[in-house]
């Protein structure tokens, strides 16, 4: 099976050669279809680094990152646009709801910036309001709407254009933990039922047990490597898991497992 | 470092707001301009022709200098107010890094303080260069020359500039940064826009918008019927409605709009997102945008007007006669006069027009018929010119004569073909200010058959074209309606009791020597000694230029400076409100929106944005120019008035294409902005 997102030594530096701050030093990993990838890091490692780059909101000084084996650093003008909007969905920390456009307006937006017919996008939008519980909000403006709500309407958004790939930059960063338990149940939901490819950076290691596979990042190179165990482990095993390498993680390189 | 953070401050405003340098560059010009009036060329010399009436109108000066100040006080303040709130987050910082409100104060006041200087040490120099231009256009078009062009450089017009221009920055200053510098840092840092405001039924938007209409359409039917001029009440109800119909229009404006949002396609690039940005605008501005329609309307109504009148009064028969003397003295006398004081040799040409009533009869009710001419123009079909004609003709019963010798030097001396008449024979004079151009032609048709008249019984017939050259220099001396006959058919009739006007035209050697105006002045200044009484072709040019100076030049000024404000409030309100929406921007880009794109969907909006009030105010203006003209136009003038409604029209187009420039460079603000949105997104 080809991976939908494939990158091999990544690079991005800042600054030039005597105070160069290297965000990432040559990371190397896939994303298989239907995969739920979570990259964990403390601050500054360069996990959000690594997610512009494969959004294409900065530019990576080396390496090559391949989208269903297409390089996406040659990407320009329209093909780039149609890139961001329909092979990748992007899920935000702050939701980035247009506050002047309703629940409705803002999940179609996709459509219009695409110019896809929003006949073709109405159904998708009845399946992913449903499954999302949000159709009573569809009228309202984010304004009139809970932060779970928001977040919710956010990941229709993200996903009303069937990207090849879901990138959620912390997903649950502005949520409370019952929200947050509840988008990343539906996440999970769409990954298990859907096979939706996801992609998600987070600090919230909660939310990183929802996922399959874990990678820890730390002074931009890949630190260390997680694999849930299914079906044999519980998400809670995951979770204890996870909170063991975080505890690591903290003590630097010389406490590696 | 303070100084250093004041001087980068000052320097970056210069640098990235192109539009707030302008609007203090232009309120320099626009006061240096109105200063610096009496010391215009045109000015200089009105003085000395129409001295008190233009004593009266630069005591105006004060009064206009006070109402450009307070016009001018509300660019500045918009403009300076855009300023301010893109630097926000910049505050924000500085205050979250302990600078102290007070300091944060006096930094932003010292940075004021270096933009104002460096605007007026370039504004000024500009000013001045402007208005030597403008002194030197207006004297060509009104026909002065330049040849002696005095520099309109003034100092106290400077100083007053300076203060002027100050005092109202400073006003604005003050208020807007207190504003800031009370804010909580909190509020600073974010990037919020006004957020959403409470929503009526759209059922009251739709009555006011209809009610919008129908009070403006109250107004433009007072305004075209003419009532409004018929007393202070009627003027009062005229603009009373036409002000809360254009208030009520723009605050109804928002249920067309969510009509729009809920049909139409859909599927158009960011359709729906550059309609809700319009609606967002257009609830939270709308006040500001009818304020701005009706400075637009108040622009193009002055610019429209000032335009015809400045037509009217610049529009005159060619330049032919430098000299009239008028009085008992007949030529021969005159002549000796001006020899005697060497003043002949100055002339290339003397002669004598003579215009006398008829003698002969004193049946002044039927001493002159034309029954054939008045049934010819009953003949044709019905029209305001023959309906006219017709009743103007009617009292020509009794017309003045004027002998064919007199005439006919006028006219050579127009490069005109002499006119050849016979005995029995006489041609229609008309002056050009009583008739229209159509009118004469319908009379010249009618000439054509040379129609048998009756002047005192005998018969005679009307032949050539209607004559319309001014017999003397002064235009305010005219007749409506004169027969031309032979020099013996005149002495016959008018038994030896005429007037006699002996007009001169100056020698062209003379003439070359230096300009019009100071040869005529000069030699007004030595036939004031001989005692002759005359009018001197400058004299009379006065009287017409003042007219024109004092209503076109004030009217044009005001539309300038309203055009100017209006443009600007609005273009930096939109540039202000795309600024604090740059977030949804950014989620755009983010969501796979090229730059093309959002560049699109903004200039759709500024098109909106600009469009609305202006479509509004052409609206308007169309019903507000005619309603001027009819008010404040002389009633001679009247006749003329469709042809000068399209020159209106024509300015009033001239006008939009202004709109078009501005909205252009909203557009490349606009467009620039969205660029420095768009990193760091990677090179497209």
């Amino acid at each position: 099976m080809e991976p939908v997102l494939k990158i091999e030594s990544l690079k991005k530096y800042y600054g030039k050669s005597k105070s160069q701050t290297k965000a990432l030093d040559g990371i190397t990993f896939q994303v298989m279809p239907g995969e739920f990838l979570g990259i964990m890091g403390s601050s500054g490692s360069g996990k959000s680094t690594l997610l512009n780059c494969i959004a294409t909101v900065i530019q990576p000084t080396g390496g090559s990152i391949l989208m269903n084996g297409r390089p996406i650093q040659t990407l320009k003008g329209a093909a780039l646009a149609d890139y961001r909007g329909k092979e990748i969905g992007y899920l935000f920390q702050n939701f980035e709801l247009l506050d002047n456009l309703t629940g409705r307006e803002n999940i179609l937006l996709p459509l219009s910036l695409h110019k896809v017919a929003e006949k073709e996008g109405r159904k998708r939008l009845e399946q992913l309001t449903s499954y999302l519980e949000i159709q009573d909000v569809l009228q309202k403006f984010p304004a009139q709407m809970s932060g779970g709500q928001k977040q919710r309407v956010a990941a229709a958004r993200a996903l009303i254009l069937n990207p090849g790939i879901v990138l959620a930059d912390e997903p649950t960063g502005a949520l409370d933990s019952k929200n947050a338990k509840a988008l990343m149940e539906k996440l999970f939901g769409l990954n298990q039922n859907e096979n939706a490819t996801v992609l998600m950076v987070t600090h919230d290691s909660n939310a990183a047990s929802y996922c399959r596979r874990i990678l820890f990042i730390q002074d931009g190179v890949i630190f260390y490597e997680l694999r849930r165990n299914i079906p044999e482990e519980s998400r809670q095993e995951f979770y204890t898991r996870i909170l063991k390498v975080m505890a690591q993680l903290g003590g630097g390189s010389a406490n590696v497992l | 470092m303070f100084f250093k953070l004041i001087s980068r401050g000052s320097k970056r405003n210069r640098k990235e707001n192109g539009l707030f340098f302008s609007s203090l560059l232009v309120s320099i010009l626009a006061f240096y301009m109105i200063l610096s009036l009496s010391h215009q060329d045109v000015m200089i010399f009105l003085t000395r022709m129409e001295c008190n009436a233009v004593d009266k109108l630069l005591t105006l000066i004060p009064v206009l200098y006070g109402v450009t100040l307070f016009l001018l006080f509300f660019l500045i303040y918009y403009a300076s107010r855009y300023q301010l709130e893109r630097r926000r987050h910049e505050f924000g910082v500085c205050l979250t890094l302990g600078m102290r409100r007070s300091r944060l104060f006096m930094m932003l006041l010292l940075e004021d303080l270096g933009g104002s200087i460096l605007s007026l040490a370039v504004g000024l120099p500009a000013a001045v260069l402007l208005s030597e231009l403008v002194s030197l256009i207006t004297a060509r078009l009104v026909g002065i020359g330049i040849v002696g062009h005095r520099v309109s450089f003034s100092w106290k017009a400077i100083l007053w500039t300076a203060a002027g221009f100050l005092l109202i920055k400073l006003a604005a200053f003050l208020i807007l940064s207190s504003r800031i510098s009370r804010q909580e840092i909190g509020s600073l840092l974010a990037e919020k826009p006004d957020g959403t405001r409470k929503q009526m039924p759209s059922s009251l938007y739709a009555a006011a918008i209809l009610s919008g209409i129908l009070c403006l359409a109250a107004a433009y039917t007072l305004a075209v019927q003419g009532k409004a001029w018929s007393g202070i009440r009627q003027m009062g109800t005229a603009v009373t409605f036409g002000l809360l119909g254009t208030f009520l229009f723009f605050w109804g404006l928002r249920f067309p709009m969510e009509l729009v949002l809920k049909t139409g396609k859909k599927n158009r690039k960011l359709r729906v997102f550059h309609l809700r940005q319009m609606q967002e605008t257009v609830i939270h501005r709308s006040n500001t945008l009818a304020t701005c329609s009706l400075l637009i309307l108040a622009a193009m109504c002055c610019f429209g007007a000032g335009m015809s009148i400045f037509r009217y009064y610049g529009e005159n028969e060619p330049h032919v006669l430098d000299y009239t003397f008028t009085g008992a003295q007949d030529a021969e006398s005159a002549g000796k006069t001006l020899a005697e004081y060497h003043l002949d040799t100055g002339f290339s040409d003397l002669f004598e027009v003579k215009t006398g009533n008829i003698r002969t009869t004193d049946d002044y009710e039927h001493a002159f018929q034309m029954e054939p001419v008045m049934s010819a123009l009953r003949g044709l079909p019905s029209s305001t010119d023959t309906e006219v004609l017709l009743n103007n003709l009617g009292y020509a019963t009794y017309p003045h004569l004027i002998s064919l010798d007199g005439y006919n030097r006028l006219l050579s001396a127009a490069d005109l073909p002499e006119l050849t008449l016979h005995t029995g024979e006489a041609a229609v004079y008309m002056d050009r200010s009583f008739t229209t151009f159509e009118r004469i032609n319908i009379l010249n048709r009618i000439l054509e058959s040379e129609p048998e008249v009756i002047l005192d019984q005998e018969k005679i017939h009307l032949t050539g074209t209607v004559q319309t050259t001014g017999l003397v220099t002064d235009r305010a001396i005219t007749l409506s309606f004169a027969l031309i006959v032979p020099d013996e058919v005149f002495e016959s009739y008018t038994q030896g009791k005429y007037d006699v006007y002996l007009n001169g035209i100056l020698a062209e050697d003379v003439k070359k020597q230096a300009s019009l105006m100071s040869v005529i002045l000069d030699l007004n200044q030595r036939l004031d000694q001989t005692g002759l009484s005359y009018e001197s072709y400058l004299q009379n040019m006065g009287r017409q230029l003042f007219y024109m100076v004092a209503a076109s030049y004030i009217t044009l000024y005001l539309a300038v400076i309203f055009l100017i404000i209006a443009n600007t409030v609005i273009g930096v309100q939109f540039l202000m409100s795309q600024q604090k929406s740059g977030f949804r921007y950014r989620t755009l880009i983010r969501l796979g929106a090229s730059y093309d794109t959002l560049c699109s969907s903004a200039r759709k909006q500024i098109d909106w944005y600009f469009g609305i009030p202006a479509a509004v105010a052409v609206c308007s203006s169309l019903f507000g120019v005619r309603s001027l003209l009819a008010g404040i136009l002389p009633s001679s003038a009247r006749s003329s008035l469709s042809e000068m409604m399209v020159i209106s029209a024509a300015m009033i187009l001239g006008l939009c294409m202004i709109e078009y420039i501005y909205i252009t460079a909203v557009k490349r603000s606009s467009d620039r902005y969205l660029l420095t949105l768009m990193v760091p997104v990677r090179e497209e």
